[in-house]
């Protein structure tokens, strides 16, 4: 047999499988696409991903998307590695155990896919900020906390720009595709902001946690999870048995402690059941995971990351859900935008004041303006990535503190160019976001 | 061992990983898909594998195989993949071999070869290894899993002969209460209470279920013993129960969770017992009624639920002793709970006393597979699959309803892959391998369509439904295998797998296809 | 179908890669949904707010003073922490003042069905205020946290209300309970050391 010949990263037939797929037409694929090796070499060179997560579905995500074509890939995650991760996230050793997930994994991509590029980030994601988002061409999600992606979600409808006519630009847009598991179930949906339904219209798709009343926990325990959750809630704080520390779920001492109390009190009220395994699992709240699920949801990640950024497909519109404890079940949907969704509803609106313009005759000019005829609106901004309260009028005790700003000019209260400010006002259902333009110049 | 496995022993438990370990598998072929299963069986501790593979690596099988190296190209694929990746690194605890023999050389010299394993996965292998494998495996009753990418779409098949699911995991089962058939123990507890004597704080602690038999009994003695059978007669139903929650000095009605708890589960709980149609007819099988020494351990259990049912006059399967949280001081629940678990105690001891003597012989049923039998008698499940030849005998009705439906179905896909299996038979290659031969090869396909379906042409909207754009498209991938379908199809196959070692989770048992196109599936008994 | 954008086209301008902290002005989503939570606040005459920073929406503290009840007269402060995943889950809230009142224990956990089993994104600061300022017209001794005053609330309602004046003004009631037994015990020292004997 002939021996293909390797030099650095290419060697002959590698790419054979994509390349039948990127330079051939094809009757399902987006109107747009023009089959082209061109395509292989943006996906190559210039097409920058992120990968949030480098947990199950992260470590699927580099291998699946590094394998798919692509190089420039970002990595960020703030874990490190235990134990219990090994039984599926593939790219860790037992040797690596308290180690950075994100650098191990980048540095095991790299060497095993030879080409890629893959950068790690051992931090959390609001360690960021918008100018190391904007830089990617699509995100990928594999998260486990839903904080995390809605404000992954939020960050990326801040990036929208609109032309003055309100009208999306398409390129401000970063399409997010995000997986999520939980034991055999899991859902993968395609988020182009400002056009699909974003994580906030379909809130209602995570149910909240599950949380026992508290006076069950307190009086009328009947599950070995209401004693674990007593201990948890009451009995910590009491006895502070590691000196005055929150309980830190992988450290084998607390859960032992909390497991050794559960019992006893489980024992008062004849509750069978309390054990370590379970002790941790309340106290962690851990979702039960599978190599299997987690490969499944990556891949159809990844698939549509692959979709996006060549056009050799229609992308998914824009949700499945996966769950194979009974056969195997799959239902496709669209995911439909909630009109009124706090987080992608309102286009930030652009208005323009001189720097010297003071608050109050800003605040006049939303309760005046014909198109807004506001109330009481009270203002708010995020400065340095906090809240500042500008002016609230509704609250006795913020009034008082907030009345000496409307004397103040925007400049003087150190609002810039571009400054985002968040009004609430009865006339609205949501609050709105508008988007300052300071200069001098307007009358 | 047990805090690396503990995510997923959350879900199969202790003794579903002791199958697992304890299971031999093969896989037959390299291929990106079939090397992203072995790593997903390796990942949670499968026993052990052996790869069966002849070729050599190319530069191609590199390009989509992540466990596959470039300086390994022109080595051989099962080798390689074992000795240099797979055991030593992604799990320690896990033994691997591997032989470069031929499988249809082993078919013919050696089949004692295929008898150790408890499943056999096979990718891309041509036709007819693939069905006098399949022949095999039928007879010695092993599970046989193919599954391979091709384009966007992904294809599984489980070739299993009789699988039996003791623990099938229902999502949504109701709790086996027995409201209406009442144990003595129930019975003498419920009569020792009473509802009206109660102290306030008392009366808005009894457990529904408590509160429920109450007022069942109430009901059947104004209704000559009957139960409230239907929808108007449970929302009566309900009305009394709430009619039942305690009044203020003022005669409003005080706030009894309890109570508001029982109303709404009327419709469950008042839910008359029948035996589930899959026990009666498992009950009546053959393996099921004439036991021997060599029956597996499941028909020996089930022929002794057979008598247990066939001895009480309800036909009445045996209690399964949990008890769903509900609203409740805890003495309460606690001595209720009680109550269930020693009535279900009660009757796995009456179930053992049916079990037949060899049963015990060498110790081979555990008390505690008899107890999981017991505790999920309502849900056994016995899956019977078709063989391969059957299948290929004719087009099945699962596939004909998905194409003459409405939608377009990935039942398409199906009939697509058959035919390039055809094509592949009749010109030794796939289509769309060859740039040049493309359009060539479109004809070619549709022409093996028409033949396949020739003999369905009478459906309705038949040939509509399979429209050239699919040829195109099958053609256009020319066989390549996506890592990303590759890795969905390894996810999805290798969970199958488990489930078919384990004995938990129902399987699939006939087609399973993935359309990466749309990201939609679809599964078909064929 | 939706209309792709050509991502070939698109320029990326490489960043340094770093944290830096300029620009981070995004408002996350809970932000949003506070703000307009507050400003449409519509507290009862019994309760006020009050913003320890007014700057930091996320924390404040609700006085209440209740005008009937068996708590009237008294003034209970609770602190409200909104976490980032408001309104996925409730607002944590914590009752500073030591009370007597089966609902609330002595380390301040607050027992209200929508502050955990019951909680759902559509409801606001305003609902759990109303929820809080509803447990001290109405006590409810059948699903307790303080299981003492509970017990003291369903018998005996008259002895229940002396106790709550008694807790209120004396401070707080295991204090209160714990002093009165000590006066029993100790009197004659204490009369010894003030000089009564």
């Amino acid at each position: 047999m002939e021996v293909d010949e390797v030099v650095g990263t290419k060697w002959t037939g590698r790419w054979k499988h994509l390349r039948k797929i990127l330079e051939r037409s094809s009757p399902f694929a987006h109107p747009d696409f023009e089959p082209s090796p061109d395509i292989l070499e943006f996906m190559q060179e210039s097409c920058r991903l992120l990968v949030i997560g480098a947990g199950g579905l992260g470590c699927e995500l580099l291998k699946d998307l590094s394998l798919m074509g692509f190089r420039q890939i970002h990595v960020i995650d703030m874990d490190t590695i235990d134990l219990s991760n090994l039984n599926r996230q593939f790219l860790f050793r037992h040797s690596d155990i308290g180690k950075a997930k994100a650098e191990v994994a980048a540095s095991f991509i790299n060497k095993r896919v030879r080409g890629t590029k893959c950068i790690p980030h051992f931090c959390k994601i609001q360690d960021y900020d918008s100018s190391f988002y904007k830089q990617f061409h699509i995100i990928v999600c594999g998260l486990d906390s839903i904080v995390a992606r809605r404000w992954m979600n939020g960050m990326l409808i801040s990036l929208l720009e609109y032309d003055d006519d309100g009208n999306l630009d398409p390129s401000s847009i970063i399409p997010l595709v995000d997986g999520g598991t939980e034991g055999f179930k899991g859902n993968a949906r395609v988020i182009l902001p400002g056009m699909t339904a974003c994580m906030d219209c379909t809130l209602d798709l995570y149910p909240p946690q599950v949380n026992f009343p508290m006076c069950t926990i307190a009086h009328t325990p009947r599950q070995p999870e209401h004693c674990i959750e007593y201990i948890k809630l009451f009995q910590w704080e009491k006895d502070k048995p590691f000196g005055d520390i929150p309980i830190d779920g992988d450290d084998p001492a607390h859960i032992k402690w909390i497991c050794k109390a559960a019992s006893s009190r489980a024992d008062q009220y004849g509750i069978q059941g309390v054990n370590y395994r379970l002790t941790q699992g309340v106290i962690k709240r851990i979702i039960p995971a599978v190599a299997s699920t987690n490969a499944v949801i990556a891949a159809v990640c990844a698939n549509e990351v692959f979709k996006l950024a060549t056009s050799c497909s229609i992308p998914l519109n824009n949700y499945i859900v996966f769950n194979d404890s009974n056969a195997v079940y799959t239902y496709t949907f669209e995911a439909e935008r909630n009109a009124t969704c706090v987080a992608c509803s309102n286009k930030p609106r652009s208005l323009s004041f001189k720097p010297t313009t003071l608050l109050r005759e800003v605040i006049d000019f939303f309760c005046q303006d014909s198109s807004l005829q506001m109330k009481s609106p009270c203002v708010t901004t995020n400065v340095e990535g906090s809240n500042r309260t500008l002016y609230m009028k509704n609250i006795p005790s913020l009034e008082a503190a907030t009345r000496p700003n409307l004397a103040k000019s925007l400049q003087d209260l150190g609002i810039v160019d571009g400054q985002e400010l968040i009004v609430a006002d009865v006339t609205t259902p949501n609050s709105l976001l508008f988007k300052l333009k300071l200069s001098d110049d307007i009358t | 061992k047990e805090k690396k496995y503990d995510r997923q022993l959350r879900l199969w438990g202790d003794h579903g990983q002791q199958a697992l370990e304890n299971a031999r598998i093969c896989m037959i072929n390299v291929t990106a898909t079939s090397t992203e299963i072995l790593k997903n069986l390796i990942l949670p501790g499968v026993g052990s594998f052996v790869i069966v593979d002849g070729g050599r690596i190319s530069g191609e099988d590199v390009g989509n195989n992540f466990f596959l190296d470039p300086d390994a190209i022109g080595q051989s694929k099962s080798k390689v993949l074992l000795r240099h990746n797979f055991s030593l690194e992604l799990n320690p605890d896990v033994k691997g071999d591997y032989t470069e023999e031929d499988v249809n050389q082993l078919l013919n010299k050696n089949p004692q070869f295929f008898y150790s394993f408890e499943v056999v996965i096979v990718s891309a292998l041509d036709g007819a290894t693939q069905r006098k494998l399949a022949e095999l495996l039928w007879e010695r009753k092993i599970p046989l899993v193919i599954c391979y990418s091709y384009g966007f779409t992904g294809y599984l098949r489980i070739v299993v002969n009789e699988h039996c699911v003791v623990e099938s995991h229902p999502d949504n089962a109701h709790a086996d209460l027995r409201l209406l058939d009442p144990f003595p123990e129930l019975i003498e507890y419920a009569n020792s209470i009473d509802l009206e004597q109660m102290e306030k704080k008392e009366h808005s602690h009894v457990p529904y279920l408590i509160i429920l038999y109450k007022y069942l009994q109430a009901w059947r003695k104004e209704n000559d013993g009957q139960a409230p059978k239907n929808w108007k007669e449970k929302r009566q139903f309900k009305e009394k129960v709430l009619e039942g929650i305690r009044k203020n000095e003022h005669g409003v009605q005080e706030d009894e969770e309890n109570f508001e708890e029982a109303a709404k589960q009327v419709n469950s709980a008042l839910v008359p017992y029948k035996l589930p149609d899959s026990l009666r007819q498992m009950f009546e099988d053959p393996k099921c009624t004439d036991v021997s020494e060599e029956s597996s351990n499941f028909w020996i259990l089930a022929n002794g639920l057979k008598q247990f049912v066939e001895n009480n006059d309800k036909s009445l399967l045996p209690l399964r002793g949990s008890l769903p949280d509900m609203f409740s001081d805890s003495e309460s629940y606690i001595k209720l709970q009680n109550i269930y678990k020693a009535k279900a105690k009660q009757d796995i001891d009456l179930f053992t006393s049916y079990l037949c003597n060899f049963g015990y012989v060498n110790g081979r049923l555990s008390d505690q597979e008899i107890k999981r039998f017991c505790r999920n008698a309502h849900f056994l499940q016995v899956v019977r699959g078709r063989s391969l030849s059957d299948e290929y005998k004719k087009i099945s009705q699962s596939v004909l309803d998905g194409l003459i439906s409405e939608e377009a179905s990935d039942a398409v896909w199906y009939v697509m892959l058959r035919c390039v299996d055809l094509f592949h038979t009749n010109f030794s290659r796939y289509p769309g391998v060859i740039e040049e031969e493309i359009d060539i090869d479109v004809t070619r396909l549709k022409f093996h369509i028409l033949q396949s379906i020739s003999s369905y042409l009478a459906f309705p909207g038949l040939s509509e439904a399979i429209s050239d754009d699919y040829v195109q498209e099958t053609c256009r991938c020319g066989a390549a295998e996506l890592h990303s379908v590759a890795s969905y199809m390894g996810g999805v196959a290798a969970q199958e797998v488990i489930k078919l070692i384990t004995s938990q989770y129902v399987p699939v048992t006939g087609v399973y296809i993935f359309n990466g196109l749309k990201s939609t599936s679809i599964s078909l008994d064929v | 179908m939706i209309k792709l954008f050509s991502l070939k086209q698109q320029k990326k301008d490489e960043v340094a890669v770093g944290a830096s902290s300029a620009g981070k002005s995004k408002p996350t989503a809970a932000q949003l949904r506070l703000t307009k939570d507050l400003n449409e606040l519509q507290l009862p005459k019994t309760c006020k707010t009050e913003f320890p920073d007014p700057n930091n929406l996320l924390k404040f503290k609700l006085i209440i003073s209740p005008d009937e009840g068996y708590y009237v007269g008294g003034v209970f402060t609770f602190s409200f922490t909104v976490g980032l995943s408001y309104p996925h889950e409730a607002p944590k809230v914590k009752c500073e003042t030591k009370v007597y009142h089966p609902n609330i224990d002595l380390e301040g956990n607050v027992c209200l069905n929508i502050l955990r089993e019951d909680w759902k994104p559509v409801l606001t600061i305003n609902s759990v205020i109303y929820g809080i300022q509803y447990l001290f017209l109405e006590p409810n001794p059948e699903d307790p946290l303080n299981k003492e005053a509970a017990e003291v609330l369903s018998t005996n309602r008259r002895q229940f209300a002396q106790n709550v004046v008694r807790s209120m003004r004396g401070g707080y009631s295991i204090a209160d309970e714990v002093c009165r037994k000590m006066v029993q015990h100790l009197g004659t020292v204490l009369l010894f050391i003030t000089g009564h004997y």
